[in-house]
């Protein structure tokens, strides 16, 4: 069972994110330790996803997939965010020493949601494998690694985003759910 | 001067490129290596890159980048490049220094831009070996987009690497990994 850390449901709470998220350049909050549980054993089902130019990874099914299609998931974002998001795909990603993908990826995208869970149980900042969102004429968003965070962002058409390219000296490898949502 | 005035015959897979190995003479190198060293790099990082490159050195006026700049791109030369790929005449070059250092890489990119016609990269770290990185790595890519790494040239002392820029010339340089200074002189034969 998957559930909210009561911090982040609580209405004080909900209405200093959304004047966060809605105040911010590029809108972004990031929820440390936002599950009660997070996932502890990481054993997903992963297959290498790859194209020239534009991404090579590892890809899955979403380790959390129902939560983030659950009313409770979607009431949380509507009242943290103020938005309408509505449900469009959900994956796990897991980028291993090399892999990378690239800002022009997601060039053709419309305004979205863009949530991130990270499950990167042990990582370093040298290692890259960080999380990069690009807005014209906006300072870029940088989000690091950190287990257990959820991260949400909008993003509007010519935005972009891209993890960036992980280092071959890692020592270990980035695991995340990564979902997106629409917007009206 | 060049020490080197032949182009061996162009490989053709994974698409044309050919390297010249011995490029300058001796004096020339050391004159060359002398000025790059002593220009101002600056860092640039994007989702594609980690580097450190030069200002652009085509129309930079300095006694030896005058002479790289001739022996890259004089007439003569020009002519032989465009012999050895059988490509329409090449009108001009540009070219600048770039710097990887540990860390630094370069992701999968094909290097289309409008006139380019011939890449070509001059590489200038003495003693640079396979585990060091920093080695050009070549995709082949079928008519669907699949990508295979098929070659990995590492950038030897003082060696030309010349390939024809087209939809197939995908490429990389690999992330260094020792603490060293990967030093090139990077540019395009124009048409």
């Amino acid at each position: 069972m998957v559930d909210i850390n009561f911090y982040y449901l609580e209405d004080a709470t909900l209405s200093n994110l959304n004047r966060i998220f809605n105040s911010a350049d590029i809108p972004f909050i990031r929820l440390s330790k936002f599950l009660n549980e997070a996932p502890d054993k990481i054993e997903p089902k992963l297959s290498s996803e790859e194209k020239i130019g534009y991404y090579n990874r590892k890809i899955g099914n979403a380790l959390l997939d129902d939560f983030w299609k659950s009313s409770d998931f979607n009431d949380f974002l509507c009242k943290a965010t103020g938005l309408k998001p509505k449900f469009r795909k959900s994956n796990h990603f897991s980028y291993y020493p090399g892999d990378y993908s690239l800002l022009h990826m997601d060039a053709s995208e419309t305004s979205r949601l863009l949530v991130v869970y990270d499950l990167t149980k042990e990582w370093r900042q040298e290692w890259g494998g960080y999380d990069l969102y690009t807005s014209p004429d906006k300072d870029p968003l940088v989000c690091n690694r950190d287990f257990g965070s959820l991260m949400i962002v909008k993003l509007d058409s010519g935005d972009l985003s891209c993890t960036r390219y992980v280092s071959l000296k890692s020592q270990f490898s980035t695991y995340m759910d990564c979902i997106t949502y629409d917007l009206e | 001067m060049r020490k080197s005035e032949k182009i061996s015959i162009v490989k053709e897979f994974p698409y044309p490129h050919v390297i010249v190995k011995d490029f300058l003479d001796a004096s020339t190198l050391d004159i060359v290596i002398d000025a790059l060293a002593g220009l101002e790099y600056d860092f640039k990082e994007s989702d594609l890159f980690s580097y450190w490159a030069s200002v652009e050195l085509t129309n930079i006026d300095h006694p030896a980048i005058n002479i790289l700049r001739d022996d890259l791109g004089d007439e003569l030369w020009r002519k032989k490049v465009a012999e050895a790929f059988s490509s329409k005449p090449l009108s001009s070059i540009d070219m600048a220094a770039y710097v990887y250092g540990l860390g630094d890489f370069l992701l999968p990119h094909d290097d289309q831009v409008e006139e380019r016609i011939i890449a070509y990269s001059l590489h200038l770290t003495p003693e640079i070996s396979e585990e060091m990185g920093g080695s050009l790595q070549m995709f082949d890519i079928d008519d669907n987009n699949n990508s295979k790494l098929v070659d990995s040239v590492i950038p030897e002392y003082n060696s030309l690497i010349m390939f024809e820029v087209s939809k197939h010339s995908w490429h990389q340089v690999g992330e260094i990994l020792q603490d060293i200074q990967r030093l090139t002189v990077t540019g395009w034969y124009h048409g």
